[in-house]
Parts: C-alpha cells; sequence; structure tokens
C-alpha cells in the first residue's frame, strides 16, 4: 500500500506542474534565507582567523598609561611570547579622528597586515584599511591633520582593530621618530602589550589579573560585530519569508486539495482511509519540500561569501563557501514542516466530506456566509465590487493568508523606507557605521517578498477563475459584461490588498524599532519614515494588485460562456 | 403573431484536437412571441449548441441569429450581455445559482444588472420568491436548498426581470416527479403572461406541455411538430 501512497503522491505532483513549481521556487527562497542568516556569521570567522594568523595575533592585550604596568602583563604565567610594548596616543587632544600607533621594527605579535604599498619606514603613515577607505585616501596621498601632513605610504589591517567608523579612532602605524614628533607630551602616551599564551584557551583567566586587558576572543567578537546588523536583519526576514510562506503554501495546498476534491472522493471511494488520502498529500508536499530545501541551501550557502564580504573588511582574503551541513537540517525542519502540517490540515479538512458530496460538486462548498459578507451586501459599493467581495470572503483562510501575506511584505517595504529616511537623516558628511551593503540586503529581500507575494496574488487570482468558471459563465449568462466581470476581481482583490497596506504600516514601524533597538541603534539617531513614503505603500499596493489580477481576469472574461457553463 | 426568436441556416463546428465536429448543419428555427417550444433529440444531436447559439453564449461557424430582428451573432460580447440582461432569462438543468449569493441575491441580479434601485429590486426579488412558494429561503445559501427549490429560485432569477425569452437547458432533468410538475407550471405561466419559452429537453412530460416539438438528429431540425393547446396548468402551491 506505501507504494501505491506513492506512486500517487508523484502522479500529483505530475498533474499539477504549476503549483508544484510555485510550492518549491517559494520554499527554497524560504530556505535560502534561513541558510543565508546562519551562514552569515559562520563565514566571516573563517577570514579573522587567517588574519589572526598572519598577524602573529595577541592571545591577550592590555593598554595602560603606565609602562610598568602593561609590561606586568609579560610576566604573568602561561605567557609563552611577548614583545616590546607599543606607544599609542590620539593624534589631536580631545579628537577621536586617529589614534597614532608607534610601531618599532622589533614588533613580533599583532602586526598589522600590509594590503598595499609598503609597510612602516620614515617617509609617511600607514592607515588601516577601513579608516583610510572612508577619509577616501589611497597609497601615495598625503594625509593632512591638526597642521601635519603625511603621505600615505601604505595600507593594513589588524586583528585587534575593528572597522572604521564603528570602532573609532581610526588607526595609523608610524615610526617612534614620527610618534614623538607629533605627539612629544609623554603624559598623553598609552603602552600596550601584546602576548601570546602556550594555552589560548586560557586567555580569560590571565587578562583577568590584568586591568583592562582584552583576549583573542574580545578581539573575534568585536570585529565580527559588523555583521551582527546583517545577521539581525536577515533572521527578520527569514521570519518574515517564513510567514509569507506558510501563507502562501497553506493558499497553494488548499487551492490544490480543492483542485483534487473529486480526486480525494474518488480514491476513498476506492477504498483509501481519509488517513491515507492525507498521507498522500503530506507525502507530495513533503517530496516538493525536500527539492525545495536543497535547491535553497545552495543557493543560500553560495550567496552566503558575498553577504559576508563586507563584514569581512577588516579581514584577510575574502570569506570561504564552505557551507556548514548542520545549516541544511535547520533550515529544512521549519519548511517541511510548514508543508507538510499546511497539506496535513488542508487535506482533513477536504477528507471530511462524504464521498458522494465530493465525487458529485467537483468543489467543496464555499463555506457559509460570514458577517462581513452580509455588511456587503448591505453596504452601498458597486455590483461588480460587491459581486467580488463576496467571491474572496467565499473562502475566508484563502482571504486571510492573502492578506497576511500583502500586510507582512508591506511591513518589510516600511522597514526599508524607515531605515533608509533614518540613514537620510544623518548630518552630511558624517560617516555612517552600517555597512554599505545592508540597504542593498534590505531592498533585494525586499523585492524577493514583494516577487513572491506578487506571483502568489496572480497563482490566487488564477486559482479562483479556474475554480469558478462555471459561475463567471452563469454571471455572463445573467449579462455581466466582460469590463464588470474583470472589475469584480480586480477591484475586490484591491480593497482587501489596500486593507493590509494600510495594516502594514504600524507593522512595519513597530519591527523596524524593535531590530533597530536590538541591534544596539541609538533611539536619539532613529527616523521614522515621512507620511509621504509611507502613503506611497497603499498606493503603489494598488497598482501592484491591479496589475497583477488584471491578466488573470481578463482570462476570466474570454472563456466562452457556454464552455463555462459545461465546465466541471 | 410575430417571430421573436429566428435561426437561420445555423451551422456550428467545434475543432476537438484537430477533428471537426459539426454539431449543427444548417438549422432554421423561427419562434413566435408567446410560444413554448421544446427541442428533443437524441443526445449529441446539438440541441445544447443550438440553444447556447440562441442565446448569444456561443457564436455560430456559419449563419446568422436574429432575436426580435437584430442580428444578434455580430454583437461584442458587451453587448450581447446588455442584450440578455433585458430580454432573456436562462434555466440550467444543474440550476447554477452563483454559490456566494444567497437565494434572494441570485433573483435581484438581474434587476441590479438593468440599473434597478438596490432596495427596489429586494422588493421584487422577495415577491417574485413568494409567489412562487420560496418566500422564506431568500437568505439561505443555494447550496442548502433541495434540488426543487433550487430550480425555483433559477426560474426566479429567470423570471424576474420579465424578459422577452426564457430558456432552459434541460430545467427538469435533475427533478423528481413533483418538482418536474412544478417547474413545468411555472414555464407554462411565464407563457400564458405572453413570455416565449424555449426549452431543450430529453423529458417528454415537458414536451407535453410545450405548443410545439422541434426534433433534431444530426445537427439537423428532423421534425417539427405543433401540439394541441394543453390545458391550464395550476401551480402546485396555489391553494
Amino acid at each position: 500500500m506505501s507504494v501505491t501512497l506513492v506512486k500517487l503522491a508523484f502522479a500529483g505532483i505530475r498533474s499539477r506542474v504549476l503549483a508544484s513549481f510555485l510550492t518549491i521556487l517559494l520554499s527554497g527562497a524560504a530556505t535560502a534565507t534561513i541558510v543565508l542568516a546562519l551562514e552569515v556569521g559562520a563565514t566571516a570567522r573563517d577570514p579573522w582567523q587567517r588574519t589572526f594568523d598572519a598577524a602573529h595575533g595577541a592571545h591577550v592585550l592590555a593598554t595602560s598609561p603606565s609602562e610598568a604596568e602593561a609590561r606586568r602583563l609579560a610576566a604573568l604565567p602561561g605567557v609563552a611570547e611577548s614583545a616590546p610594548p607599543t606607544v599609542s596616543a590620539l593624534a589631536i587632544p580631545g579628537d577621536d579622528l586617529l589614534q597614532l600607533v608607534a610601531l618599532p621594527p622589533s614588533t613580533r605579535i599583532d602586526v598589522p597586515v600590509r594590503i598595499e604599498g609598503a609597510g612602516v619606514g620614515k617617509r609617511g603613515i600607514v592607515l588601516e584599511r577601513s579608516f583610510a577607505e572612508k577619509l577616501g585616501l589611497r597609497v601615495g596621498a598625503t594625509f593632512r591633520f591638526a597642521g601635519h601632513a603625511l603621505p600615505v605610504i601604505g595600507t593594513a589591517i589588524s586583528p585587534s582593530q575593528p572597522r572604521y567608523p564603528r570602532s573609532k579612532p581610526g588607526v595609523g602605524w608610524v615610526t617612534l621618530g614620527t610618534f614623538e614628533r607629533i605627539v612629544p607630551d609623554r603624559s598623553r602616551w598609552n603602552w600596550t602589550q601584546a602576548v601570546r599564551l602556550a594555552n589560548p584557551a586560557a586567555a580569560r583567566s590571565v587578562a583577568a589579573s590584568v586591568p583592562g586587558a582584552v583576549t583573542w576572543e574580545d578581539q573575534r567578537a568585536e570585529a565580527l560585530r559588523d555583521s551582527e546588523p546583517i545577521r539581525l536583519i536577515l533572521t527578520m526576514y527569514t521570519i518574515v519569508l517564513l510567514a509569507v510562506v506558510f501563507a502562501v503554501v497553506a493558499i497553494l495546498v488548499g487551492a490544490r486539495a480543492s483542485q483534487q476534491y473529486r480526486e480525494i472522493g474518488l480514491l476513498k471511494a476506492v477504498g483509501l482511509t481519509p488517513r491515507q488520502v492525507t498521507a498522500v498529500f503530506a507525502l507530495e508536499s513533503a517530496a516538493l519540500g525536500v527539492v525545495a530545501v536543497a535547491a535553497g541551501f545552495v543557493a543560500g550557502a553560495l550567496l552566503a561569501p558575498r553577504l559576508a564580504a563586507p563584514s569581512a573588511e577588516t579581514m584577510v582574503g575574502a570569506p570561504t563557501t564552505v557551507a556548514n551541513p548542520w545549516h541544511l537540517l535547520l533550515a529544512s525542519i521549519p519548511v517541511l514542516l510548514v508543508l507538510v502540517l499546511s497539506a496535513r490540515a488542508s487535506t482533513r479538512r477536504s477528507t471530511r466530506f462524504s464521498v458522494l458530496h465530493a465525487i458529485q460538486a467537483g468543489n467543496p462548498s464555499p463555506a457559509g456566509r460570514s458577517r462581513l459578507a452580509r455588511m456587503i451586501s448591505r453596504a452601498p459599493v458597486p455590483l461588480p465590487l460587491s459581486l467580488g467581495l463576496k467571491d474572496v470572503l467565499a473562502r475566508r483562510h484563502r482571504a486571510r493568508r492573502l492578506v497576511g501575506a500583502i500586510a507582512v511584505t508591506g511591513a518589510a517595504v516600511v522597514f526599508a523606507l524607515s531605515m533608509q529616511a533614518s540613514l537620510d537623516a544623518r548630518p552630511a558628511g558624517e560617516a555612517s557605521d552600517v555597512p554599505n551593503e545592508l540597504p542593498v540586503l534590505v531592498y533585494t529581500l525586499d523585492a524577493v517578498l514583494l516577487v513572491i507575494t506578487a506571483t502568489t496574488l496572480i497563482a490566487v487570482v488564477l486559482l479562483s477563475v479556474r475554480e469558478r468558471v462555471r459561475d463567471y459563465g452563469v454571471l455572463k449568462a445573467i449579462g455581466l459584461t466582460p469590463r464588470q466581470l474583470t472589475s469584480s476581481l480586480v477591484s475586490a482583490y484591491s480593497a482587501l490588498a489596500a486593507l493590509a497596506a494600510v495594516a502594514s504600516i504600524p507593522i512595519g514601524i513597530a519591527l523596524y524599532v524593535v531590530v533597530y533597538s536590538a541591534s544596539g541603534g541609538d533611539a536619539a539617531d532613529r527616523v521614522i519614515a515621512p507620511w509621504y513614503w509611507l502613503a506611497l505603500v497603499p498606493l503603489a499596493t494598488l497598482l501592484i494588485v491591479a496589475v497583477a489580477t488584471s491578466v488573470p481576469a481578463r482570462l476570466a472574461t474570454r472563456i466562452s460562456s457556454a464552455d463555462a457553463l459545461r465546465y466541471e | 403573431m410575430t417571430c421573436v426568436l429566428e435561426a437561420r441556416s445555423l451551422t456550428k463546428t467545434y475543432d476537438t484536437g484537430g477533428v471537426e465536429v459539426d454539431a449543427l448543419r444548417g438549422v432554421d428555427l423561427a419562434v413566435q412571441r408567446g410560444e413554448f417550444v421544446a427541442i428533443m433529440g437524441p443526445s449529441g444531436c446539438g440541441k445544447s449548441t443550438l440553444l447556447n447559439l440562441l442565446a448569444g453564449l456561443d457564436r455560430p461557424t456559419a449563419g446568422e441569429v436574429l432575436l426580435d430582428g437584430e442580428r444578434i451573432d455580430e454583437l461584442s460580447e458587451t453587448e450581447l450581455a446588455r442584450l440578455r440582461r433585458s430580454k432573456v432569462g436562462f434555466v440550467f438543468q444543474f440550476f447554477n445559482l452563483v454559490p456566494t449569493l444567497s437565494a434572494v441575491e441570485n433573483v435581484e441580479l438581474p434587476l441590479l444588472l438593468v440599473g434597478r434601485r438596490r432596495r427596489e429590486a429586494r422588493r421584487s426579488a422577495n415577491a417574485l420568491m413568494g409567489d412562487l412558494g420560496i418566500g422564506d429561503k431568500h437568505g439561505t445559501a443555494p447550496l442548502l436548498l433541495s434540488g426543487g427549490q433550487q430550480q425555483r429560485v433559477a426560474l426566479a432569477r429567470a423570471l424576474v426581470n420579465e424578459p422577452a425569452i426564457v430558456l432552459g437547458d434541460e430545467p427538469t432533468g435533475n427533478l423528481d416527479s413533483a418538482a418536474t410538475r412544478e417547474v413545468l407550471g411555472l414555464l407554462r405561466a411565464a407563457r400564458d403572461r405572453g413570455q416565449t419559452v424555449l426549452v431543450v429537453t430529453h423529458d417528454s412530460r415537458v414536451a407535453a406541455a410545450a405548443d410545439r416539438i422541434v426534433t433534431l438528429r444530426d445537427g439537423r431540425v428532423a421534425e417539427a411538430a405543433a401540439l394541441e393547446p394543453p390545458r391550464p396548468v395550476t401551480l402546485p402551491f396555489e391553494s
């Protein structure tokens, strides 16, 4: 029997090519986003390690205004290697633009890794790479500050230095002679002792005995904080995408069960129990889900290094592309659960009808008329809109899920608009600590959501037209003109979408406030998108819905009444 | 009597996957105002095709269809819809009530389409449903009605605009004997009010209630026979 059920499930997939394709596409997109969220953090860790190795990084670093205090670190037990301390100071007192570091030739630990140009020498300054990029200074340019002018002779990176401007001041390495010339006042000097330990795992206990000491784990966490906003946003979009995908998959599965209503009746008639019928549909969804998660995992794993690259700017090389197989498992569980459970729920509903009813009717009866539908009957709305709304509300679950998908997508757009407004509100010339790729990522994910929701909308209208071909034939026979038929579909879905779009505005603002706070943003800098931007959300939604529904609606008008009345 | 509906050399050919099937082969038919005509014939002889063409639901391959002297086979879909809503009422074998509308909303729909005010349309629909013995079913969903009740709602929808022509495609094909008698009574009553009734049927009881029987065979009119005027019909729900 189990072989028969599997055969029936695969026959179902083959017979509903469009619905199967949409299920794979949408579930794959959800999987890819989950994998992206998991991989971005992981992929950035690897280049940090390579930078640490190249710099012969310090397991513990201690900075103090007193050279003797700093040197105390080197004398602690467990220290395997130490070098003379380096001297640093703010180049301009009270200004967090530049931290000058005097780098003696004997430095062996936490050595800046050269990226471009030369190493530290008499002729000029070596700037930390992200700092040089923000200032727009390339090798050969002159760096002017507080009456000094130093040629930029090179750029370098350090595992202990996070990306500028999130970490201020920026760092520049010079010789001790240059340092003394720029910062002659020794009371402004700080001493940094770097050590390597025989057992790096003991770094935290060693650091505990020296005030202000930081471990290699602290350095790594600080460096990886650049990827945190991206991870947070990816997590938010993962949840949003999962919500949309759940709604969409539930609509698709429900529609498939609806299309297969007669088939369900026939399967029951030939002897399958309701549980076996449900198993056929669940198997069908699970099979599609396996293909979707595999495709989504590959897409997510390939995209992750590209997204992680900006957060790895202060590190050596690009992130690796080796994806963690555990992430496949973590991503596939929610997606497969959503698919199988929604298939089970929809099919169980359909199997409750009697066999005879299913075979005779072909389609399940629309649910009883809601209070909303009765209110519409009394409301002074145009006849096509009234007819269309009653049609849409006849399948309440579908309407609710569609409204949910549109509202969540609208909320994601409101989120992006508010993020852009916050970026735009920064004073001119002030550097942003938001990775440049973050807005691009958000807009890309918004575009993915928009495409998914618009595709869903088209699919829902197509399904609705297919399910109601005979009714449209009747309405045309009674005297509904093609234009009235089109407008009944377009106006009803537009009204539903407008409702969802208006609801999406407060949801999107709340989402933005929560994510902004969670990512450590300063509440004083938080800006919500202006009302005229937000007003565009329902307007754009109406436009998109009108375009997305007009094509299937026009198809409905082209069906010959005589054919429609014969349709089962 | 004047001719209200006319078919001239009506031909309809279907293309079924590269194979052409002639459903109608030059049918000529004239239906007079106030006449009750039954179209009979074996399955596949073209009865429903003829009805669809006469109602403007489908387009002929060749020939002409005239309604009140106007050619309708050349009208656009919009013009045809406007013509149907004012002049044609439809009754189908499977009732074809719109499931998302209540019984009374189905009945008032043609009135709203011709621009009647909502309240006025509701009043007329309720009154007609009362006349047809289903006044207590106005808010009920179609699928919760019995076959006979559904067909009476369908008849109310077809008659509410007082169309010149009432067309029926096997209107009793899915009903029991009692419901069949009720529907026949209602169709006869419409004919007695001066409306033209044209039904496609396999049912000899329906044919017996008609003024004239047109028999189709292989897409052609095989014979046409006028019947004796039937005796007056009393509606079963009238006291």
